[in-house]
């Protein structure tokens, strides 16, 4: 498709210039023709003619208007008057086809075809691993800008120019390709590189949820080894997507109320959570219980419902404040107004409330809620929903108790998933545990991390990946995990890694031991500080640094120092 | 009635015709050949090149494949007789006539090759 729209280019370019190039090819023929025929005379004063060959000399540098004046003879009065026709001939055909070059290539259609025509040239020379980011907004940004820092080569298709042309002066730290066009149509995919077999993923996180789901399924029909995620508007979409198979699906509600839920069922949970699954921007929630009693919702939104719905399952009083509550179908005694005023809220009960969940689809209005609601009563809990990302800097201000995001909180599902296939079980393992396990949890993770959010990563036990390890395996060496976090270059010390679960063949152990053995087959995931994965990597692959690891020996390379090492050895052992 | 298929029937008709009228006559005698049929040959040929252009059939890429074979031909014959006139200042030797017609030939070869792709291509449009 992309190649074909590249050669249409060039096609059309001739098919413009026909006119053009018919013109000028006739205006010299014309005025060739006509100094073969026009009579002059020779430097004897001989009648001359023009041969084609010093006639063709003369309109060309006629035409081109360089003119080298009379040659070989001077010109008589009828070659003159013929050298005056040749270049108002000559010249205006050459302005006429210049001119239709340039307003060919000023035409806005043009223009777009050849960007496009050299985007796709673009994509199709990509011969790294790169990631197609489907719309460039918050969350887009977001995504592009952490998988470019974690060295991927991203494409942004957008149909927004502006946005596109907002992305072209963001530097970031590896090639981001922005296509303009629409997601949404199955060919521009193609063309934006989905079937490139460099194609690792494929994210769809355009604002709306149809279209998302269309791209869900464009990517795997059209591509089946591609890894999709997506963000679902409904709990429908949602539910579509996971039926075929598509590889992370988040829905920014549901999402949403299920951190809340978290947090008021086991908070120290919810910190880790939070923490892990809000990309690498994240910090570390504050410990605040939300408290138990009266709430006060605003707006009967999406959100607004779902969390109404959760406060009430947790048994806690809620008042609904929203502009027109029959038509929202709001609950028996809400409150009519958009809860930024005073006496909305007062009528709502917030002196006595405990907390208050500003959840319109307006983030001023949101803000206004906060401020108001805080004014009278200074010991409200605040959930606010946080829409957009623009006013983000008013948001952290503000400092509400409990801030949702949803642009974050979609990239940074999405972040975690990329990392590792083992991410989405760990996780919904991480979910079953008890609140003090999860504390557990939250601290070991603390021994590596200050504040920053660590980075996932896995490696499986084989004789491809890591070669050492299996060979040592193999020999009969018992290795266990702690083996493993010992620091390459000083094994007294310890990795800033964890290594967080082990899937065996019939299990998935979370948080393992250090004193588990490992065994072949054994696929980790791991968490830990950047970079610190990639020195376990070299170890796995090298046995003089994985003996080192285990015995704290340097095993000499090269047979002279090994017969060296054993003398040295025996002498010690003799004396 | 098509007016552009008209055109373009036209200058490749003339393209083979003023060819033929340049070859026919003795290979080596200057007298049999003129220099501005050679020339008209030349400037229709590449007329009929230029609209070719921007065809995507694959009649219409062999049609101007075949064309450029003609400007090719026509352009060296052309080179061959300013060289050996003016260059060398041989003049028109049976030799130099030989080479220049020769080259014609070849020329309209490709020229008949033209014409019949596009006999054919009409031939295949009335049926339909």
């Amino acid at each position: 498709m992309s190649r074909h729209a590249h050669k249409s280019l060039v096609f059309l370019f001739l098919r413009r210039m026909r006119m053009p190039l018919v013109i000028l090819i006739s205006a010299y023929a014309i005025a060739t023709v006509g100094f073969t025929l026009i009579p002059g005379v020779d430097d004897q004063g001989n009648p001359w003619r023009m041969s084609f060959f010093q006639a063709f000399y003369v309109v060309s540098y006629t035409g081109s208007t360089i003119g080298f004046g009379e040659v070989p003879y001077p010109f008589s009065e009828g070659q003159r008057l013929w050298t005056m026709v040749s270049i108002y001939l000559t010249v205006i055909a050459w302005l006429f086809s210049i001119g239709s070059i340039v307003s060919l290539l000023q035409d806005p259609a043009y223009t777009r075809a050849l960007r496009r025509a050299r985007l796709a040239w673009k994509v199709r020379n990509l011969n790294q691993p790169f990631y197609l980011v489907c719309g460039y907004g918050d969350t887009g940004r977001m995504l592009t800008s952490a998988l470019t820092d974690r060295g991927y080569q991203v494409i942004v298709v957008e149909h927004n120019q502006e946005k596109v042309e907002a992305l072209e002066v963001v530097e970031f730290l590896a090639p981001v390709t922005a296509f303009c066009m629409n997601a949404n149509l199955p060919d521009n995919l193609i063309e934006a590189g989905l079937r490139s077999r460099w194609c690792t993923g494929v994210i769809a996180v355009t604002g709306e949820g149809h279209v998302n789901l269309k791209i869900a399924i464009s990517a795997t029909l059209l591509n089946h080894k591609v890894a999709v995620y997506a963000s679902a508007d409904t709990r429908n979409d949602a539910d579509n997507m996971r039926s075929f198979n598509t590889d992370c699906v988040v829905n920014p509600v549901e999402e949403y109320v299920r951190r809340l839920e978290l947090a008021i069922d086991k908070p120290d949970l919810f910190r880790l959570y939070h923490w892990l699954n809000s990309g690498p921007g994240a910090r570390l929630a504050r410990s605040t219980p939300i408290p138990r009693g009266k709430w006060i919702v605003c707006g009967y939104g999406r959100v607004g419902r779902a969390v109404y719905q959760l406060l009430r399952e947790r048994g806690m009083d809620v008042t609904v404040i929203h502009p027109d509550p029959e038509q929202a179908g709001c609950p028996h005694g809400s409150v009519i107004g958009r809860g930024t005023q005073a006496e909305e809220l007062s009528a709502a009960g917030v002196e006595d409330a405990v907390g208050i969940v500003a959840s319109t689809s307006d983030d001023a209005d949101n803000l206004s809620i906060l401020i108001t609601a805080r004014a009278l009563n200074p010991d409200l809990f605040h959930v606010v929903l946080e829409n957009g990302l623009s006013s983000h800097a008013l948001f952290r201000a503000a400092e509400p108790d409990f801030l949702g995001q949803p642009s974050i909180v979609v990239a940074g599902t999405i972040l975690s998933r990329i990392s590792s296939g083992l991410v989405e079980p760990f996780i919904q393992q991480l979910l079953q545990l008890n609140n003090d396990t999860g504390r557990d949890a939250l601290a070991r993770f603390l021994r590596h991390q200050n504040d920053h959010p660590p980075e996932f990563s896995s490696g499986r036990i084989s004789n491809r990946r890591s070669p050492a390890l299996a060979r040592a395996l193999s020999a009969g060496q018992r290795i266990t995990v702690g083996n493993l976090l010992a620091d390459p270059s000083n094994w007294r010390a310890r990795l800033h890694l964890e290594v967080v679960m082990i899937r065996k063949q019939k299990e998935d152990i979370l948080f393992p031991p250090d004193d588990l053995p490992l065994e072949m087959g054994d696929r980790l995931l791991l968490a830990g500080r950047d970079g610190e994965a990639q020195r376990l990597q070299a170890v796995l692959e090298n046995d003089q640094r994985l003996e080192y690891l285990l015995t704290g020996r340097d095993r000499q390379q090269g047979l002279f120092w090994q017969w060296l090492e054993r003398r040295s050895s025996s002498h010690r052992s003799n004396g | 009635m098509n007016m552009s298929k008209v055109v373009f029937g036209f200058f490749v008709l003339l393209a083979v015709t003023l060819n033929f009228g340049f070859f026919i006559g003795d290979i080596d005698n200057p007298q049999h050949h003129d220099v501005y049929e050679l020339f008209a040959a030349l400037v229709v040929s590449l007329i009929a090149t230029v609209l070719k252009f921007g065809e995507r059939s694959q009649m219409g890429a062999i049609l101007l494949a075949s064309s450029l074979v003609v400007n090719l031909h026509l352009l060296a014959a052309a080179v061959v007789w300013a060289v050996a006139v003016h260059v060398m200042e041989v003049g028109l030797t049976p030799r130099v006539m030989a080479s220049i017609v020769s080259l014609s030939g070849g020329a309209l070869l490709a020229n008949l090759v033209s014409l019949v792709l596009l006999t054919l291509d009409t031939a295949g449009l009335s049926r339909k």
